[in-house]
């Protein structure tokens, strides 16, 4: 029996609009276990941004709360909030994410100095392994613009791994790539839920990658349309 | 395609407000610049022929014409008289008045009073146009209605000299035995008046000696008798004066007046009686002050505009550079290219046009401003200016509109160019700038540096340059320029090492805001180069700018301070009092000097007898010309004083040395170098009337209250030479009691120099003397002369036009800086919602921003105070030769105003500041959730 990591209770989230108001999640409510592969499915516009946002504390929901390790996140502070996302949590996201001035190596470090570990051998070897363990070992000093999608794509996995994270939040990582590639970074999540421990969610509409899933949180028009 | 554009620029409003501003002062700049000309260059006109009727006591613009007609039949006085009526139009200027001045040819005059006394008499009977007006009459009266009287005598008016010598009487007949009227009658006159020449009438072209020979009838009657139709009868001196209304002719006036006066003097029929005309010199001389302002003017002006270009180049460079993409979709849909640049072209009509509209008004206060410039950045409004739009004005509008508009539109071109797979290209590849490629900061540097030592060299025969009236060298100016650019990409070249040199120091220890601003920094070097470059150029140029400004005009200042030793001299007219048993010998009448000493707006007085062309018999060479000053050394010391530095001793020890001598003498140190005196050998000199004194040498002066150590002379051929002056200083009672005995013994004349009190003006003093009459021969106030100073316009313009342009760029720099950032920041928004979803902090984000905000603008400043300050070493000194005078006394000193500095400073830094608190503002605006969403597109 594995322990709930995050609880998703109730969560509405309304944003204004021009001439009124619009619902763009409906009282969801959600678990998800420790160490598990969680995918949000659902099509575009079905509110899976908004929740991985509010569960990756980036946006505050309008009504409910989120727990994570029992401790109710979605009241905290911007500071506790930064905090928690600097140390604990780790973004992967749908567009090129890298620091476009930094290589492929200075990004990956740079995660690390921002959860407050001190630069030395043990740092830089954790870096190169995370490197490794997506496949750029040899691509280390390559700047962004020098690596193809899918070769971004795995720095900026390699980056939120690389600080130890609890929760990787990644929003439609393999949007941009091939379905092979997709399938490669997929398992690479699946891979470091494993052997890492850490708790991965993923939103995609790319119903080929589903049998990955430990579980499936399914969205449509803000709802969930799964139990 | 006009709404497409409107639409454009509405949602870019603040880059397009930028470039309107940009556009505005473009225009404003260059029309100030010929309205301030135009204004200053007509009153300099005025100065000049102002100064020729105060200097020289003659009319300013007066074309004469002589010609001596012996029984002339060619008809040639009445073509003159002709020629006289048209002559204002063919110069091109308005008539004051013509005078006619016929003078019959001498003949043998007796006076038919049959008196013992009376010899040959020498008056020639003359006529003169207007006589009436310009004479006074002291005796007897003017012309009667026909000018003669009832036994047909003529009347004729005579001079007081004339009367006096020729020993006639009023009422006198008098009779010229050889000249007859048409029917062969012998010619009589009757004296009916004598008259007295006022003094300062310059309708006079004669000297009162001259016009003691002449008898003046009416000029009607001459004419009909003499000359007209019966100028064929007799031999008449013929001089026509054609007075030209001076104060109507403007500076656009002079280069036709010049053309004309030169066809009538070379090439037309009257050239061989036409005099040459003075006025030709005094216009020559104007002109060439005229050239140098100019060229200096321009000179000065020039880098003002091309920081204004280069503003507009970035701001529309940088809007191409936001519009890329939608320019090269445009494009790859298969729009023209000639579409798209008309797109940008139409803006930069709307742009220009609209700058124009806005720029007159603000060029016409701009050049109210340049004309109200004190000093760099002291701006007082007391000069009134009239602003007179001339063809020059429209000219240079019509540059700054064209100017305008290819700034605007040129980047547009390039970028019409690219279509979107070539953007792509474009963007992968990350190229090394041309410049760095053609090493062209080593090349400037090196030609600026050949500059300033050629310059540096040859600093004496620049000064003569000056002083001959050429223009200041544009290369002397384009190399502090040259070098200021090159310095600064040097710096350029460099700034990214100093950063990777810093960032290596602590790579370990850097916090992740630091972290990133340095790499950041380093990557983006080169899209920061632009305004790096803006910012260097803005603060050195503004430094070296500020500096040359206070130097010059320091300098000018102070010399004219220590050229008026004292705050007013003032010399009366001493009249000689013959003695009547020995006429030769004659003495001055001192006038009353006690005035001065009682007078209530006097803080002291002095009484200086200076004498400029005493002489002096030097060992080894001829007689040297040297000026004798006799003082009191307490009244002296009183009213004058010598700036610091100048004397080897403090002023008063000179004083004192010679205070205590009787007998001694302070000499110039010209007599220690040139002929090798010595403290105690003996000089003796001669004042001007010959009379002889001596003394002994008790010490060398450098410098001495008034006194003009080497005077730069222009020579016959305009050729500068060099003028040693020598300079005795004694005291004012041994030269009276030396010159004792002597003929024209005792007190000589002197002048009186007086230091007012605080509270009082030369005003007062003025008041005074149009109270208390005394008659003025020399009269001279140091705050009048130092008010010229100040209104040259060669200084005003160059304070004028320094300042306008600090001020102008410092504007353009806080804008640039400010949307170079705005736009630094809107272009990396992506990668600070990256920061902040991955929990970058606020304070972070301020850390950073502040970080970039030292790599680029503090160290740019920074650079560009140490480029400044070492431009303003090496060429001001080399520049304010092309300023200095021909009377330029004192050694040029490198003046900085600590002020200014602060200003400059300051200025750029609330800049800097104003810019870090809107870059704070943005991005705490920024939502993290939509910065993130910008990257799927």
């Amino acid at each position: 029996m594995s322990d709930v990591l995050i609880k998703i209770e109730d969560v509405s989230r309304i944003f204004p609009v021009p001439g009124g108001e619009f619902t763009a999640l409906k009282n969801i409510n959600a678990t998800i276990d420790k160490g598990s592969f969680t995918i949000l499915k659902g099509r575009s516009g079905s509110g899976k941004t908004t929740l991985i946002n509010i569960v990756g504390c980036l946006d505050y929901p309008s009504k409910g709360k989120v727990f994570i390790d029992g401790r109710e996140v979605s009241n905290l502070s911007e500071r506790e909030r930064e905090n928690l996302r600097r140390r604990d949590f780790g973004f992967v996201f749908q567009s090129v994410s890298l620091m476009p001035s930094l290589n492929a190596y200075q990004n990956v470090e740079f995660s690390l100095r921002l959860a407050g570990h001190k630069i030395d051998a043990n740092t830089q070897k954790r870096v190169k392994d995370c490197l490794k363990m997506v496949g750029l070992g040899n691509r280390m000093t390559h700047m962004g613009a020098e690596l193809s999608g899918g070769e971004q794509q795995r720095v900026a996995i390699a980056r939120a791994i690389a600080h130890k994270p609890r929760i990787i939040f990644a929003d439609e990582p393999t949007a941009e790539l091939d379905s092979a590639m997709a399938a490669n970074v997929t398992q690479l999540f699946r891979t470091m839920a494993e052997k890492e421990g850490i708790t991965v969610i993923m939103t995609t509409h790319d119903v080929g990658l589903m049998d990955a899933a430990d579980s499936i949180i399914e969205l449509e028009s803000g709802e969930r349309i799964n139990v | 395609m006009f709404r497409l554009m409107l639409q454009k620029m509405w949602h870019k409003k603040w880059m397009t407000l930028s470039l309107l501003i940009g556009c505005i002062l473009l225009v404003a700049t260059a029309i100030s610049f010929p309205l301030y000309q135009k204004a200053a260059y007509d009153r300099m006109l005025q100065d000049e022929f102002n100064m020729i009727v105060s200097k020289e006591g003659r009319y300013p613009t007066v074309l004469s014409v002589a010609t001596f007609s012996k029984r002339d039949k060619s008809g040639m006085v009445k073509k003159i008289e002709d020629f006289m009526d048209t002559v204002y139009d063919k110069v091109g200027v308005t008539e004051k008045q013509t005078v006619l001045y016929y003078i019959l040819q001498k003949t043998p005059l007796r006076s038919d009073m049959n008196r013992e006394d009376a010899g040959d008499i020498g008056v020639a009977l003359s006529g003169i146009t207007d006589l009436e007006n310009h004479v006074n009459i002291i005796s007897g009266e003017g012309f009667s209605e026909t000018g003669m009287d009832e036994n047909g005598c003529i009347e004729v008016l005579v001079s007081e000299d004339s009367f006096l010598r020729e020993g006639l009487l009023l009422g006198e007949t008098l009779t010229y035995e050889a000249l007859t009227d048409v029917n062969g009658n012998p010619i009589r006159i009757v004296i009916k008046g004598i008259f007295r020449v006022p003094e300062d009438d310059m309708y006079w072209q004669e000297n009162s000696e001259k016009i003691s020979f002449r008898a003046f009838m009416k000029m009607d009657l001459f004419h009909e008798m003499f000359a007209g139709d019966n100028i064929s009868k007799y031999t008449v001196d013929c001089r026509f004066y054609g007075f030209m209304n001076y104060d109507d002719i403007i500076y656009e006036d002079i280069s036709g007046i010049v053309k004309n006066t030169k066809y009538l003097c070379e090439k037309s029929a009257f050239r061989s009686v036409i005099d040459d005309p003075l006025y030709m010199d005094t216009i020559d001389g104007y002109q060439r002050k005229i050239n140098r302002i100019s060229a200096t003017l321009i000179i000065l002006q020039v880098p003002v505009m091309i920081m204004l270009c280069a503003f507009l180049l970035m701001i529309s460079g940088q809007m191409y550079e936001m519009e890329r993409n939608e320019i090269s979709v445009i494009k790859s849909r298969g729009s023209y290219r000639s579409q798209i640049f008309r797109l940008y072209l139409y803006q930069g009509v709307v742009l220009a046009l609209a700058g124009g509209a806005l720029g007159i008004p603000l060029g016409v206060l701009f050049s109210k401003m340049l004309a109200s410039t004190r000093n760099f950045l002291e701006i007082e409004p007391s000069f009134a200016l009239p602003v007179v739009f001339t063809k020059n004005a429209f000219i240079y509008l019509a540059g700054a509109l064209l100017l305008t508009l290819l700034s605007i539109t040129l980047p547009a071109i390039k970028h019409s160019k690219v279509s979107i797979v070539d953007l792509k290209r474009q963007k992968a590849m990350s190229k090394k700038s041309l410049w760095k490629k053609l090493y062209l900061d080593i090349i400037l540097i090196g030609v600026s540096v050949y500059g300033y030592y050629s310059f540096h060299k040859n600093m004496t025969d620049l000064s003569k340059n000056v002083l001959q009236g050429e223009s200041l060298d544009p290369l002397l100016y384009i190399s502090s320029s040259l070098f200021i650019l090159g310095l600064g990409l040097l710096f350029l070249r460099i700034q990214p090492y100093i950063v990777l040199g810093i960032y290596n120091l602590g790579k370990r220890f850097w916090k992740s805001a630091s972290y990133i601003s340095f790499l950041e920094n380093m990557r983006n070097a080169r899209k920061q180069q632009l305004i790096m470059l803006f910012l260097i150029m803005t603060v050195s140029l503004g430094i070296y700018h500020a500096t040359v400004a206070r130097t010059i005009l320091s300098n000018a200042l102070e010399n004219t301070e220590y050229l008026n030793a004292s705050e007013i001299v003032i010399k009366e007219a001493w009249p000689l009092s013959y003695n009547p048993e020995n006429k030769a010998e004659a003495s001055y009448v001192e006038p009353d000097f006690t005035k001065y000493q009682t007078m209530s707006i006097a803080k002291q007085t002095a009484r200086v007898m200076i004498d400029d062309a005493g002489y002096i018999s030097f060992k080894n060479s001829d007689r040297q010309v040297v000026t004798i000053m006799g003082i009191h050394t307490k009244e002296f010391g009183q009213v004058t004083n010598i700036p610091d530095g100048l004397l080897e001793k403090p002023y008063y020890e000179y004083l004192n040395e010679l205070a205590v001598t009787p007998g001694g003498l302070l000499v110039s140190s010209n007599f220690k170098s040139k002929h090798g005196y010595k403290v105690g050998d003996s000089i003796h000199f001669r004042n001007k009337d010959g009379k002889e004194a001596f003394g002994t040498i008790v010490d060398f002066v450098d410098y001495w209250p008034g006194y003009t150590p080497v005077k730069s002379v222009t020579d016959a051929d305009g050729s500068i030479s060099e003028q040693e002056n020598f300079l005795v200083v004694t005291h004012f009672d041994m030269l009276k009691q030396r010159f004792n005995g002597q003929p024209n013994a005792g007190v000589q004349p002197y002048e009186v120099w007086i230091d007012l009190r605080e509270d009082a003006t030369d005003r007062d003093f003025l008041e005074w003397v149009e109270e208390n009459e005394p008659v003025v021969v020399k009269y001279a106030s140091r705050d009048d002369n130092l008010q010229n100073t100040l209104e040259d316009p060669l200084l005003q313009g160059t304070n004028g036009i320094l300042t306008m342009g600090f001020i102008v760029t410092i504007l353009l720099c806080a804008i640039g800086y400010l949307i170079y950032w705005i736009m630094a920041i809107r272009e990396r928004e992506l990668m600070f919602g990256v920061l902040r979803a991955c929990g970058f902090h606020k304070g972070e984000l301020v850390h950073m921003l502040i970080n970039e905000q030292i790599f680029c603008g503090v160290f740019s400043v920074l650079a560009g105070i140490g480029i400044g300050k070492l431009a303003s070493k090496m060429f001001v000194p080399i520049l304010q030769q092309a300023y200095a005078s021909e009377n330029q006394v004192l050694p040029m000193k490198l003046i900085t105003n600590a002020a200014d500095m602060y200003r400059l400073y300051g200025v750029i830094a609330v800049a800097m500041l104003v810019a870090l608190i809107v870059l704070i503002g943005i991005l705490f605006k920024m939502n993290v959730t939509k910065a993130l969403k910008l990257g799927e597109e």
